[in-house]
């Protein structure tokens, strides 16, 4: 309860700030250049409809992005991060490779592929990729042995190593990336949606209104804020169902220390 | 039957190549104890970690029953300085790992071995839930559920308190005279060396040759910290790490 309370007065806050920058700018213009709230969200309910539709096209292609980026980065990053050859063969093309600005390869994207959903996918999983492939190759390399020893002592065959130490040591942090990702990929989106003449998606919706209608521009950008906050909370929930053992310590230690006492002492 | 002749251990290769155990002999008849101790980073957990088909020795030959060991097996089980067990297994999974990894559904055996350790209610706990002294009774629920005829420890108590220390101590005591496996102990704590070994072996700096050998042979009851011979030995240790 204290926690949801928590979060509407931020919402609250935020919607003040906003309210008190659009009047700001706007006195400072002396022409309406930035809605404000109300009028932003009012817009969302009266096109719902129109908005759902770019809402739902963004999603699917943000999640599908997601999907394709865990998919390969994960195994590549792992296998990297614990097999030395690979990754003196991988590595030096992941560290050239990685600064380079993939926005600036849209235009070429869309020149080669079209400026289907297909390109637009490929852009997003394409600026995922590299930071789950970064992070999943750092968690594998920073293992603990002990667990390796512990399951080699045990008989376990190299996959095995990989199924029942590597992945599940190294998948908090790889979903933690994925989360603080969501951002990237949500711009990444942006970019690419609005790089197309016409289309679906929410980049296309505020790019169709920013120029006359600002405050319809401004309900789609709030639509493509709350579609990150869906996805970040999701995360969040997998996090904890995945990686329940990392979460038990906190509710339950002092529970288990008192029944710990009991079993020592019979 | 565990039998070691020449043991030499190095770690790296050519001018970077660091010796850990040099020319290391003994051997060892069934369901009997040894403890090797010595100075922090001399070479002992190198030597049970080679006992353990987990490193290959340089130079040497390891023995254990008929064959040279050549990789981990089935009958040799190995107890970790944290008790190894993996965070993301349940209690249950993680006593069982052994028999889950050579893909046996145990029912029976190590459900068993963990009732008699008092674990029976913490089954489906993970272990950041329990106390280290149940940490460690897992590890040898693990340990134990293979049904091994040689049963290696890495300082499987370090970091308990005294209590705890003593307690399991008799534990593994107990466990040895039940179910009669051989039993290597690393340790650099010389009251558990005398509590536990028959045959202690003392051993240098690094790289880890042998010291001294000291024959601790009444050991085998709960009462023996109070025994004038378990005294006796603990002096003689002392002396040989001090020299």
């Amino acid at each position: 309860m204290k926690r949801v309370m928590t979060y509407v007065v931020s919402v609250v806050i935020l919607l003040l700030a906003w309210e008190i920058a659009s009047v700001v700018v706007n006195a400072i213009n002396q022409a309406s250049l930035l809605p404000g709230p109300f009028d932003a969200l009012s817009q969302v309910v009266k096109n719902a409809a129109e908005l759902q539709r770019h809402f739902f096209a963004s999603a699917w292609r943000l999640i599908l992005a997601m999907l394709i980026a865990l998919a390969t980065a994960v195994p590549i990053g792992l296998l990297i991060g614990r097999e030395q050859i690979l990754d003196r063969l991988i590595s030096p093309m992941i560290y050239i490779t990685y600064p380079i600005p993939q926005v600036a390869l849209i235009l070429f994207f869309f020149i080669v592929f079209g400026t289907g959903s297909a390109t637009k996918v490929a852009m997003v999983a394409l600026a995922l990729f590299f930071q789950i492939l970064v992070s999943a190759r750092g968690a594998a390399k920073n293992l603990d042995e002990e667990y390796l020893t512990s399951v080699l002592s045990a008989g376990a065959s190299h996959a095995q190593v990989y199924w029942h130490v590597i992945l599940p040591a190294t998948l908090p942090e790889v979903l933690t990336s994925v989360r603080v990702s969501i951002g990237l990929g949500v711009a990444f989106l942006y970019i690419a949606e609005t790089h197309a003449a016409l289309g679906t998606g929410l980049g296309a919706f505020i790019k169709k209104y920013m120029l006359f209608r600002r405050d319809r521009a401004f309900a789609g950008i709030v639509a493509m804020a709350i579609l990150g906050l869906v996805l970040y909370v999701v995360l969040d929930l997998l996090e904890h169902l995945l990686c329940r053992w990392k979460y038990v310590k906190r509710n339950s230690l002092k529970m288990s220390q008192r029944k710990g006492k009991e079993h020592e002492a019979s | 039957m565990i039998e070691v002749r020449s043991l030499t251990i190095d770690y790296g290769h050519g001018d970077r190549s660091v010796r850990a155990v040099e020319e290391i002999d003994f051997h060892l008849k069934p369901g009997r104890s040894l403890a090797f101790i010595g100075p922090s980073g001399c070479g002992k957990t190198t030597i049970l970690f080679a006992l353990a088909g987990l490193l290959p020795p340089s130079d040497g030959l390891i023995k254990i029953g008929e064959n040279p060991v050549t990789g981990p097996r089935r009958e040799v089980a190995l107890i970790l300085q944290n008790a190894g067990l993996l965070p993301w297994k349940t209690v249950w999974k993680n006593a069982n790992l052994s028999l889950l990894l050579a893909g046996e559904y145990p029912e029976q055996n190590a459900g068993e071995i963990l009732d008699n350790l008092g674990l029976s209610t913490v089954k489906a706990r993970f272990p950041a839930e329990l106390s280290e002294g149940m940490k460690r009774r897992v590890g040898i629920a693990r340990a134990l559920s293979t049904s091994p005829s040689v049963l290696l420890m890495d300082e499987p108590l370090a970091s308990l308190d005294t209590l705890t220390r003593e307690r399991i101590q008799d534990l593994f005591l107990t466990l040895w005279q039940e179910h009669r496996f051989s039993m290597v102990l690393v340790t650099h704590d010389i009251e558990e060396a005398a509590f536990l070994g028959q045959e202690i072996i003392v051993l240098t700096e690094r790289p880890a040759t042998i010291k001294q050998v000291v024959e601790n042979s009444e050991v085998g009851s709960l009462d023996y910290r109070d025994a004038g011979a378990f005294q006796r030995t603990v002096h003689s240790l002392r002396e040989a790490l001090e020299r």
